[in-house]
């Protein structure tokens, strides 16, 4: 329930969207970088108040603006982690809010703190290609388990690269992906 | 430090950051933080089925570390 405009999107882009047509709903490049901007001002205000170290690093990422939040020292932002990504997830919702308040359009805006979302994506990754795996041995379509969004679009792209077609299935919370062999 | 992180979330969020106000009530088993926010952005404060109040409380609790916060939203025109 929580997630269901963010799987509309997954749903539109499977695996490689074609950008270059969305004139109209596809953010341009410039506005990519003003929302990161944005964001990194909402996020440094709250380092300096939090009495936290950390580096902001400002990217645009399939067609995303990208905020990652680098620590100073290990360990030094786990508490804006959280358990299982729950703080960042937070975060990164306020962060897209405050970016809506000031640009007037709706971000996608993806935030990542202490790498905590590169290694999840790591993980996923090596999931994902466990099941293509057995797709391809046992000649069977492999059903995963229940995933978010962006766990699931992780999932569609190893799937998508390894020349397998995938789909999610069932409804949140409890949305996964079934990786079949045939098209 | 916890009521200004929290104001700052909520002014960058809603359209009246100036109508703001957080207050900090401390007693025996934690924090109470009380904010203030102009009736029409209310709705904003709160989110879809609570999310963004939710998104509010986690990141606070988590700043807070092993203190119990409680967070109230309340809008301006009530007393």
């Amino acid at each position: 329930m929580t997630e269901t405009e963010t799987e509309t999107d997954t749903a539109q882009e499977p695996d490689t969207s074609p950008a270059e047509t969305e004139t109209e709903t596809g953010p341009a490049e410039d506005s990519l970088v003003t929302q990161g901007d944005v964001a990194a001002d909402y996020l440094e205000a709250l380092l300096d108040i939090a009495d936290l170290d950390g580096d902001i690093v400002i990217d645009v990422e399939n067609d995303r603006a990208s905020v990652a939040i680098v620590e100073a020292e290990p360990g030094e932002l786990s508490t804006l982690v959280g358990d299982d990504g729950e703080v960042l997830n937070a975060l990164q919702d306020l962060t897209r809010l405050a970016v809506a308040r000031e640009t007037g359009n709706r971000s996608r805006l993806m935030l990542d703190i202490a790498g905590f979302r590169e290694a999840q994506r790591e993980r996923l990754r090596q999931i994902g290609s466990d099941a293509v795996n057995e797709a391809k041995e046992t000649q069977q379509a492999v059903r995963l388990a229940a995933m978010n969004s962006f766990e699931r679009k992780v999932i569609h792209d190893v799937a998508a690269d390894a020349g397998l077609s995938s789909e999610s299935e069932g409804s949140e919370p409890n949305r996964y992906v079934v990786i079949s062999i045939s098209e | 430090m916890l009521a200004d992180a929290l104001e700052h979330l909520v002014r960058g969020i809603v359209d009246n950051p100036d109508d703001v106000a957080v207050k900090n009530r401390e007693h025996r088993r934690g924090v109470t933080l009380k904010v203030r926010v102009n009736p029409s952005d209310m709705g904003r404060v709160i989110g879809r089925a609570g999310r963004t109040a939710t998104a509010l409380r986690t990141v606070v609790s988590a700043l807070a570390g092993r203190d119990n916060v409680r967070v109230d939203f309340v809008d301006t025109a009530s007393r």
